[in-house]
């Protein structure tokens, strides 16, 4: 009986939800004048014209490196057709003088070639060796003995060692064959990505921005001019209204994206990664909406949250083929999708995750300032943000629980870290994420109790304080637990993903020890923050600075010690 | 009367400044710098044998034709072929550790050598092992190709000499800056489309109006606000590369060319807006109108993008002087048409 | 200062003004009232030169509205009072000063002079944190900015408290007092009667009435006088006088038993109820106090030829009329007299 009363609870909050759906979806559409809407249509049909006209040649084609190194050669030099054919070299008259000048960057005269001292001189010349070899190769194909123009076949095997320690050949991931003189000698493999398959990626990334564009200036809409004080006083929940104006974007995202990958050759694969992209971007833009005062704060945040996003999920996906780090972007799972390469659910996981982790959470926290008295405020982006968390903070034990929700985040910013640091030598770059990854371990387990203090949430007292940096503490160790998914995908071979993620240490002589230190350290490091932030704001930020260099010391001896 | 329009353009520019929102673009701009530099140098470690200083692959040779690839090997930089008497001691090696790759090297009966490369799978080295085994291999294909002159009608070119440089040297030209110029001028549109359609929202423009201002003026003040922005932008922008060791050329050029598309953007912008007085139309409109005149005219050999690219590499000239001066007959032209249609425009109507 | 003539505003099929013709002289306080959608804003905007008309004239201060030399001489309020939330008082009135060439030194005092007057404190707080009615003082500080000639205010009072619409109302006064012309909106008429020297009508966007509140009065309202009589107390037989009700249905809510117990005291040919004395249980005397050997009726009759026959009759039943009091009706009364059919028509 209560089940079934609450199952007709939760259909009748559907309903709710499916009714501002379709009212937000009419509106939108009704809610313009005719005017408006036609320009609207008409300038985006023009567009999608102009993308589908301007995909039909390869996109082999973008010419941004065009004439950008100049070459002197003559009009009668066997090299003046190499640089004819190559689009990023500039043939220009031969001169010493014009090379002098840095008029040119490379001269070739008669068989000599002459350059600069200069990184750009050489990089042209380095440029005008590769485009004679391109141009060899061309001239090869046309022979017709085929044997003589490319005397040597190349197969290339990718074997894994780790598993195939007996049989030879058994643990072979991939091979690949091809003439040396095409240059394709495992070219795609260590060129990361194809190219296409990146720039298919891409395609699937900018539909979204304009729908975020959208919602976002739906979701402002509703709090400019007090609009959506009426949406508040019907008998539906926050929660439903958040629900229900953002299901039709978000199934308006997914449907693009279905129908992308059915253009483009994308399986449901690609489409399962692009969704919780989709999902963490309309988060951002929510949450965007709910602080921004303004249409063009909106715009500043909303660029914000697509620069980042973008960037995070477009660049790793440049390595796919190279470097595991490349997994910490759904999208490398659509190029090697768009590729026919397998994903395994693992895989998928540890991609995908920490997206729809965040998603929810922003959510979350952008629900909990839909209500009457944040709604139709106008306070700067970061109050409104300590406001936001302050809203979720109902009881002592909502510090432990946010404290874990923000392990998602925490853990994007680290891999981001990761990302940026690891091309830097290992000695620098180790020291380095030390200290961001205390920086933002020891943010995300003190930013909500200094807004708690912000905004009087909590009983004054150091008791109180320190009990309160336990509970984050705790709450912030369990969930770093979830970040041993990432050691299951292989990440840590990397030293900087093990600095990352086994900071807490794994792994050692007393093992119960050192399985407690970390939540010891968590414990103590929060109520340094906790301690600081019950005092002053400026009490905060000392508490902090102290309980990142606490934390940063430990990380340096623990790792130090065991790696 | 032009000071009623700087009045406007400060008290847009104030209003952007006690929001103090702007700082999230100067965050994204350096996000992106950081990125990209990341890129930049990743890229370089990764994929030049020469920027990994000290370090050499090893790699087993065996098969019938191991002598003559082992004589192109050797001379080649950061590899260490070792001669192994068959197949399986070489590909022993491999499991071992003891070397980084297997190159087993058969003549085939039709005269052409078969090359078996073997790699390992699966890390960082993978990429560093296949790109100097490919150099290898090409210069032993020179050499083969060498013997069998005699029967090709014609000969390659000699290749120009190998010099040690960053072959993600032009990475940092033809997208980084790029990048970093044409995003302010972006927002600087954006924020245009916001500054109407949010007065015309809450009825702010009306009180504008009933000034002695005329409604073109108005919007002129805020055309100028956000056109201004981004040449300041990039100018830092430019400022904080050279800083970081990126000379930029030409940059007075590169000013002119931001300015010219920061014009033609806010212009259209201003056209969006009395189009489509509704920001939920009207931002998507105009992000489209300026991906397509930026990133849709990558294809074009003179497009912004590769504009930018040729005059900060120091490789501009007088086609590119030209191209700019165009650009900036272009924007004031969008700009006096955007003009026309403002006086077009009847503002109570919108 | 104003002169509007066969001012119309059309969208499409809908008129929202059908040639509105009036002149506003030069210092006086001009209403505009109507219910709403009647155009009054419309008419309001279009004298701030924010729409063209369709079709007629409008003049301010000599300018035609059209001009934008006109707009120097004019303080606009509109009926909302959207501000630029980011910006202070101070701030904000400096911006609009800016706009309108005030020197800045000017501009300081005469922003320092209307707040001081406006009572408005919190001069550096965000226009966003602020209270509706200090948004409104803020906004009429504004429309000040350029020492305008005409002030044309869209409903000053719209939206705020009693307390603040007295001091916002007497503020306008003040500025008529000053020499400034002043044509503002309202429905609520109260504000109007209070301090209009002429109003004009406006229904479903057409001028129904015109002048000075009193003459709106005499043409539209009815006047009643309300005339006092005592007659000896001996002269009381009953207490069925005490009837009570509204005078004005007196007549059909007549008892016919009583109306034929009446006597001498019957109907008068016009129909204006018996005055009071003369018929002791006359319907129209409403009220009746007894003082000391005097009893004391109030009866109320429309004109004053009514009042003669009251006399007449009380002094025949030996007593006297002791007070008369003209009651004008209300402007609300006015106001729903026109309205009435019209909008009822309308809708």
């Amino acid at each position: 009986m209560t089940k079934r009363l609450g199952s007709l609870v939760s259909l009748r909050r559907f309903t709710g939800t499916l009714r501002i759906a379709r009212w937000e979806l009419t509106r939108s559409a009704g809610g313009l004048d005719r005017r408006t809407a036609a320009f609207g249509l008409l300038v985006l049909a023009l567009a999608g014209g102009a993308v589908a006209a301007g995909l039909a040649p390869s996109p082999g084609d973008v010419a941004l490196d065009r004439n950008v190194y100049r070459v002197g050669v003559g009009a009668n030099s066997p090299y003046y057709e190499v640089i004819a054919a190559n689009g990023a070299l500039a043939a220009k008259p031969p001169s010493a003088d014009a090379l002098d000048a840095g008029e040119i960057d490379v001269l070739v005269r008669d068989d000599r070639v002459l350059i600069e001292d200069s990184a750009k001189s050489r990089a042209a010349l380095a440029a005008f060796r590769s485009a004679t070899e391109s141009y060899n190769d061309r001239r090869m194909r046309a022979e017709e003995d085929e044997i003589a123009a490319f005397p040597v076949g190349v197969s290339l095997t990718y074997e894994d060692r780790t598993l195939s320690s007996g049989a030879s050949g058994s643990g072979a991931s991939g091979s690949e064959s091809s003439e040396a003189g095409q240059a394709a000698a495992g070219s795609d493999r260590a060129a990361g990505a194809p190219f296409e398959s990146l720039v298919l990626a891409f395609a699937f990334l900018v539909p979204m921005n304009f729908v975020v564009q959208l919602y976002g200036s739906s979701m402002l809409g509703e709090r400019t001019n007090r609009r959506g004080e009426l949406l508040l006083v019907a008998p539906v929940k926050p929660t439903e209204i958040v629900a229900g104006k953002t299901l039709p974007y978000f199934l308006g995202l997914a449907g693009i994206a279905a129908v992308i990958a059915a253009t483009v050759g994308g399986g449901i694969v690609s489409v399962a990664a692009v969704v919780p992209i989709g999902l963490c971007f309309l988060a951002a833009t929510f949450l965007g909406s709910m602080l921004a005062r303004s249409f063009k704060e909106l715009t500043f945040v909303t660029i914000a949250a697509s620069v980042f996003l973008m960037s995070y999920v477009f660049v790793p996906a440049v390595f796919t083929n190279v470097t595991p780090i490349a997994l910490i972007s759904p999208l490398t799972l659509v190029v090697r999708d768009l590729a026919s390469e397998s994903v395994s659910l693992g895989e998928y996981a540890f991609s995908t995750g920490p997206f729809y982790l965040s998603g929810l959470v922003l959510f979350v926290l952008g629900t909990g300032i839909y209500r009457e008295e944040d709604l139709f405020t106008q306070r700067a982006v970061p109050l409104k943000f300590l406001d936001a968390l302050g809203a979720r903070l109902r009881r002592y034990r909502s510090v432990a629980l946010l404290s874990t929700l923000f392990i998602p985040f925490v853990f994007i910013a680290e891999l981001l870290g990761i990302a940026v640091l690891f091309a830097l030598p290992i000695g620098y770059s180790l020291p380095v994420l030390f200290l961001v990854i205390a920086t933002v371990e020891e943010l995300g387990k003190s930013v909500h109790i200094y807004a708690g203090y912000a905004q009087n949430r909590f009983e004054t007292g150091w008791r109180t304080a320190l009990l309160l940096g336990a509970l984050s503490g705790v709450g912030f160790f369990l969930g770093e637990k979830l970040t041993l998914l990432a050691q299951a995908v292989g990440l840590p071979e990397l030293a900087l993903g093990r600095a990352a993620f086994v900071p807490s240490g794994a792994g050692g002589i007393e093992l119960l020890a050192l399985a407690l230190a970390p939540l010891a350290l968590h414990c103590v490091t929060a109520s340094i923050s906790a301690f600081g932030a019950h005092r002053s704001k400026r009490g905060y930020l000392i508490g902090l600075l102290g309980a990142i260099g606490v934390h940063a010391a430990y990380n340096l001896t623990v790792v130090s010690a065991l790696v | 009367m032009s000071d009623s329009r700087l009045t406007i353009a400060k008290r847009e520019l104030s209003g952007l400044r006690k929001e103090k929102t702007i700082l999230l673009a100067l965050a994204i701009q350096l996000f992106i710098a950081a990125f990209s530099s990341f890129l930049v140098v990743g890229l370089v470690s990764l994929y030049d044998p020469g920027s990994v200083e000290g370090y050499s692959i090893d790699v087993a040779v065996a098969g019938e034709s191991a002598d003559d690839l082992l004589a192109v090997a050797s001379r080649q930089d950061g590899l260490e072929p070792t001669r192994y008497s068959n197949p399986a001691t070489a590909y022993r090696s491999f499991q071992s550790g003891a070397s980084d790759a297997v190159l087993i090297a058969n003549r085939r009966p039709s005269g052409r050598v078969s090359v078996q490369a073997t790699v390992p799978d699966g890390n960082v080295q993978t990429t560093i092992v296949v790109v100097r085994l490919r150099e290898t291999l090409r210069a032993y294909e020179r050499a083969e190709r060498g013997q069998l002159a005699d029967r090709l009608e014609s000969m390659p070119l000699e290749l120009p000499p190998e010099e040690r440089s960053n072959p993600y040297y032009d990475f940092t030209y033809t997208v980084l800056v790029p990048l970093l110029l044409f995003l302010p001028v972006f927002i600087s549109g954006s924020i245009t489309v916001d500054s109407i359609t949010e007065e015309l929202d809450q009825g702010t423009m009306e009180l504008l109006r009933v000034t002695p201002i005329t409604f073109g003026r108005i919007l002129d003040g805020k055309l100028l606000a956000a056109a201004l922005l981004a040449p300041v932008q990039a100018l830092l922008w430019l400022g904080l590369l050279s800083l970081n060791g990126t000379q930029v050329a030409d940059v007075p050029a590169l000013l002119a060319l931001v300015g010219a598309f920061s014009l033609l953007l806010t212009a259209i912008g201003v056209a969006v807006s009395l189009l489509a007085p509704d920001r939920r139309v009207a931002q998507p409109v105009y992000s489209v109108c300026a991906l397509a005149l930026i990133g849709g005219t990558a294809t074009l050999p003179n497009g912004p993008v590769n504009t930018v690219a040729r005059l900060a590499i120091d490789s501009g000239g007088p086609e590119t002087t030209a191209t700019v001066a165009g650009y900036g007959l272009f924007a004031i032209g969008v700009y006096a048409a955007t003009r026309w249609l403002i006086d077009r425009t009847d503002p109570a109507a919108l | 200062m104003i002169s509007v003539q066969g001012l119309s505003k059309r969208y499409g099929d809908f008129s929202a003004v059908v040639g509105s013709d009036f002149e506003v002289a030069s210092g006086e306080v001009f209403g505009v009232v109507g219910p709403n959608g009647a155009g009054k804003t419309t008419t309001l905007k279009i004298l701030s030169g924010l729409i063209e008309p369709s079709a007629g004239t409008a003049t301010v201060a000599g300018y035609d509205v059209t001009e934008p030399a006109m707009r120097s001489t004019l303080g606009f309020l509109p009926e909302e009072s959207p501000l630029y939330e980011d910006m202070t008082p101070l701030s904000y009135l400096h911006f609009f000063a800016d706009l309108y060439d005030v020197p800045r030194e000017v501009a300081t005092d005469r922003i320092d002079a209307s707040l001081s007057r406006l009572e408005l404190e919190h001069r550096t707080r965000r226009l966003g944190d602020t209270s509706k009615g200090m948004k409104r003082k803020v906004a009429i500080a504004r429309s000040l900015i350029n020492d305008p000639e005409v002030l044309i205010y869209d409903e000053p009072a719209s939206g705020l408290d009693p307390l603040t619409t007295n001091e916002v109302l007497r503020f306008v006064a003040e500025l008529a007092d000053e020499g400034k012309t002043v044509l503002f909106s309202a429905h609520n008429l109260y504000h109007v009667e209070d301090i209009c020297d002429r109003v004009i009508v406006m229904i479903d966007g057409e001028v129904v009435a015109r002048g000075t509140v009193s003459e709106i009065r005499a043409t539209h309202g009815t006047t009643e006088y309300h005339v006092y009589t005592t007659v000896p107390v001996e002269e009381k037989t009953t207490d069925s006088s005490r009837s009570s009700g509204n005078q004005l249905d007196g007549e059909s809510e007549t008892d016919p038993e009583t109306e034929a117990d009446a006597g001498a005291g019957t109907a008068l040919d016009d129909g204006t109820p018996n005055p009071a004395p003369p018929m002791r249980n006359g319907a129209a005397a409403t009220t009746v106090t007894e003082e000391g050997s005097t009893e004391r009726y109030e009866t109320v009759v429309p004109d004053m030829a009514a009042v003669e026959e009251l006399r007449e009759r009380a002094s025949a039943a030996g007593g006297e009329v002791v007070d008369i009091r003209t009651v004008e009706p209300s402007f609300e009364e006015i106001f729903l007299d026109i309205a009435r059919p019209s909008a009822g028509a309308g809708s």
